[in-house]
């Protein structure tokens, strides 16, 4: 028999955005995704950050990207992780028009209940949209999920 | 280049609590079992070099407190890389010895990840808080959106992959020190609840607590100390971009396979299915051993997926993958990386629990990060490729 | 075959606004244009900083791409960046590469560093006591001073000289000046600690790159050569040590200088990180620079300590090890034929790391 001590972490932070990712933001209010195209490699990053990693050069060309483009990849957790959103929920990565990188997101407008179904609908390649806030605040949140095109 | 080999090779028992002992017991216990296995003393050690991944075990920088079983009085060095922690320790202590600064280095990783009720919530404080971390992500969801591609782009199927799954859970019943030891078919994977989908509950690692040290030595001192060292042939490691959307297509594991390059040129690999007759894979997750055998030049890409189902990978097989049951079976997370290097050294020396016939060239590797890093060590009974 | 840093790149230390993934690429910039070098020159990035201070696991994910680290080797040292230097010239020595990126990270403005390193006590016989990381140091300054009779006008002079040199210091956090009575009037924060004896945090990043000889002598006609390196580990339970004295510095000290060969006579530039005016004594001592207990004769001397104002002007936790090495850099480059810097990690001082460079 051995003690077993129960502890808890709870440490405050409060993260800088920075310049590029708060003009980001922004831009989110006015449902707008912006990237930053790198001058060297001419690449348009999704989401933006002041330098390109690639060329390590700094960014600071603008682009307002579209908020519609396709799935990269998505998977849909059905397991319940304390402190992380209630299953399911599906993420993915989609490459949004006008964006060279992938941005990582939720997936929906979708039944999630069956596994094998939601995934016929949210395919690798798939045409997706943003389905904003009513009333964005800018954060990342402002875009509540992307949802399948009916073509 | 100084010439150095594994010596040593220690290892805890793996479980999902180790309530018997406090963190630095359970860092004596293997480093004690590696001493033990050299054949030398703690008096023989010149330096050690502690990995462990710091926010799992709920003491932030726990190797200040283990410190005091491996190496107070002594030059004692922390690496921390996230999954790749427990190879980039040995890597560090190769080179602690390949400097010349040292001639016997331990490296020894503990961790408890079983002490932390969750471990998911603190894989997602790796993703950035900014624009990523909301998304809820961890590395079962990393791991499944590459199963989603790699499953559309290539047609592999659940079975194909869950025969990954049964390989290591059958070679885990060999490894005394593994964590799930549990016989298991194709339709027990199959029927296992989806986590996060595609990936089922069998297809994905448990949290495991433990600790394993390995011990480095110099060519002389290797010499003197054993007949059989595992000698270092050639480290590599990388690091891709920091976001996981900038990867260009997560059917590849392209960085590996770069990383892969580097180790196989600087060792003299021409073709690895032929030169390395065993691998120990960092693949928690079914399809990431499908991954890391194409990446790593074992399988055409998209093909990957049917070494297992045809057997190739077992430890009978062309290609053994995994023999002491791999991630899959048992994973504490920062030690994990230490582990496979551990079990690629006792291949090698001919003293592995569940031993590939007549191994000469064993391959150990780890990944971590959201898919961004990517370690790899390769070693052999004997001190340059033979072919 | 040596081993020479070839490019110094250190950013303000303060608060900064920035996300630290943009300050340590700016430190990177910094290094690569000091050397005037481009990132694919570098074949390797070794990182030092720690996680949970910057909220982050696996914070390497972030700052091993602002270090020019993309599909580059990279490592990370989770302790002060001090290590991630030793570790950079191991990986060189070894011959297994040429030319490394060395970055140290700290940014304490975004969480309590005090509850992050109390974290760091065990939860059985530590940390329910809740000694906090700056406890630990004035208690190991308590038994230092009524060891050896030191004044708190001593401590208070050391931290005035500090204050002075930091305000020449472009790089340096805290630079106003301050006087002997301002240090004793400050109020008592950690007996026997007063405020203005107590470091900053701050926030900044160092990168200093590494080469090979023959490489180095390329980019840089005169490189600043790595004469020594030492480090050692005292024992975790605080109870167990003689906390008068900083038996890791020591030990640190002892192999360096073995390493390079000299002692602390061939000495002519210190920086030594000083969390506490106490330690800038017991440090001084530990690495031979005076018998123990008579670190305070140096202070009213002109010997040449911490010209960059040392930790108790600046603190990034973290990098502040790296952060006084860079500034000994900046000393030999303009002139100083040897120099020595010191870092310390963990309660009490348990870890420290020495480095000796010179010309």
């Amino acid at each position: 028999m051995v003690l077993r001590i129960e502890a808890k972490w709870e440490i405050p932070y409060v993260h800088s955005a920075g310049e590029h990712a708060t003009k980001f933001f922004e831009a989110l209010k006015e449902k707008k995704i912006l990237g930053v195209k790198c001058p060297k490699c001419q690449r348009v990053l999704v989401p933006p950050r002041a330098f390109c990693e690639r060329c390590h050069v700094d960014t600071d060309e603008w682009v307002e990207v579209k908020d519609e483009g396709v799935i990269e990849t998505v998977t849909i957790n059905y397991a319940r992780f304390t402190g992380l959103p209630d299953p399911p929920y599906a993420v993915g990565i989609i490459k949004l028009d006008g964006a060279d990188t992938g941005m990582l997101a939720y997936l929906g407008g979708v039944d999630l209940t069956d596994w094998k179904k939601a995934h016929e609908k949210l395919k690798v390649g798939t045409r997706v949209k943003a389905v904003w806030k009513d009333r964005p605040e800018g954060r990342i949140t402002d875009i509540l999920y992307f949802k399948p095109v009916e073509e | 280049m100084r010439r150095a080999a594994v010596i040593g090779v220690g290892q805890t028992k793996f479980r999902t609590r180790r309530d018997d002992k406090t963190h630095p017991e359970l860092t004596r216990e293997a480093v004690s079992r590696a001493l033990e296995h050299a054949g030398i003393t703690m008096d023989d050690v010149d330096a050690f070099v502690f990995g462990t991944m710091d926010p799992f075990d709920g003491i932030n920088c726990p190797d200040r407190w283990s410190s005091t079983a491996a190496g107070f009085g002594k030059p004692f060095m922390k690496i921390s890389t996230g999954g790749t922690t427990g190879l980039t320790t040995g890597i560090a202590a190769y080179q602690h010895v390949a400097s010349g600064l040292f001639d016997v280095v331990v490296a020894v990783c503990t961790q408890r990840v079983g002490e932390n009720v969750d471990a998911q919530p603190v894989l997602n404080t790796a993703v950035d808080p900014i624009y990523e971390r909301h998304s809820g992500v961890g590395a079962i969801s990393v791991a499944a959106i590459q199963a989603t591609v790699h499953m559309q782009k290539y047609g592999t199927t659940e079975e194909q992959m869950a025969w990954v799954s049964v390989k290591d859970h059958e070679n885990a019943l060999k490894n005394p020190y593994a964590h799930i030891k549990k016989k298991i078919g194709v339709e027990d994977v199959l029927s296992s609840p989806v986590v996060s989908s595609p990936l089922k509950l069998y297809e994905c690692c448990p949290r495991s607590d433990g600790s394993v040290a390995v011990i480095f030595a110099s060519e002389e001192k290797a010499e003197q100390i054993r007949d059989d060292p595992a000698w270092i042939l050639a480290e590599s490691s990388i690091s891709d971009s920091y976001f996981v959307g900038d990867r260009p297509d997560l059917a590849v594991w392209d960085s590996l396979s770069i990383a892969g390059r580097r180790l196989y040129r600087l060792a003299g690999i021409d073709d690895p299915k032929k030169d390395i007759d065993v691998a120990e894979l960092y693949s928690p997750f079914t399809i990431q051993e499908i991954l890391e055998l194409e990446a790593l030049g074992f399988a055409e890409k998209g093909e990957g997926a049917k070494l297992a189902e045809e057997g190739v990978t077992f430890v009978d097989g062309d290609m053994p993958t995994n023999p002491s049951g791999g991630v899959l079976c048992t994973n504490p997370i920062g030690a994990t990386g230490l582990v496979r290097l551990g079990e690629a050294s006792l291949q090698v020396m001919g003293e592995a629990s569940n031993q590939v016939d007549g191994a000469e060239v064993a391959l150990a590797h780890a990944w971590g990060g959201t898919l961004q890093f990517h370690a790899l060590m390769l070693v052999s009974s004997h001190k340059k490729l033979r072919r | 075959m040596k081993v020479g840093i070839v490019g110094i790149g250190i950013t303000h230390f303060g608060v900064h606004e920035e996300p630290f993934y943009n300050v340590a690429y700016t430190a990177a910039r910094k290094a690569l244009e000091d050397a005037e070098m481009e990132r694919h020159e570098i074949d390797n990035v070794v990182l030092g900083g720690y996680d949970v201070s910057v909220g982050r696991t696996i914070s390497n994910m972030y700052t091993a791409p602002a270090a020019g680290g993309y599909l580059k080797d990279e490592i990370r040292v989770s302790d002060d960046a001090a290590y991630a230097l030793a570790l950079a010239y191991m990986r060189i020595k070894s011959g297994i590469f040429d030319v490394a990126m060395v970055l140290g990270y700290g940014h304490c403005s975004e969480t309590p560093i005090e509850l992050v390193e109390l974290l760091s006590l065990d939860p059985f016989f530590h940390r329910d006591l809740g000694i906090s990381y700056q406890m630990s140091y004035a208690m190991q300054s308590y038994a230092y001073k009524m060891k050896y009779g030191v004044e708190d006008e001593t401590a208070a002079e050391v931290v005035v000289r500090a204050r002075k040199r930091a305000s020449k210091y472009e790089y340096a956090h805290v630079r106003e000046e301050v006087s002997v009575d301002d240090v004793l009037s400050s109020e008592m924060v950690i007996f026997p600690l007063r405020k203005l004896e107590l470091p900053p945090w701050s926030d900044g990043c160092v990168a200093l790159i590494l080469a090979e000889e023959t490489i180095a002598r390329r980019i840089n006609p005169e490189p600043i050569w790595v004469e020594g390196l030492g480090w050692n580990t005292e024992n975790y339970y605080m109870g167990s040590r003689d906390l008068a004295e900083l038996s890791s510095t020591r030990k640190a000290g002892e192999m360096a200088y073995r390493m390079a060969g000299c002692d602390a006579k061939s000495v002519e530039a210190v920086e030594i990180m000083d969390l506490t005016p106490y330690h800038h004594l017991m440090a001084l001592e530990a690495l031979g620079f005076a018998a123990d207990g008579k670190g305070g004769e140096l202070i009213e001397s002109d010997f040449p300590t911490n010209s960059s104002g040392g930790a108790l002007c600046t603190n990034a936790h973290g990098t502040t090890g790296l952060f006084l090495t860079a500034n000994l850099a900046l000393q030999i480059r303009d002139g100083c034929d040897r120099g020595i810097s010191h870092a310390v990690s963990g309660y009490a001082a348990q870890n420290s790391i020495v480095t000796i460079l010179g010309v």
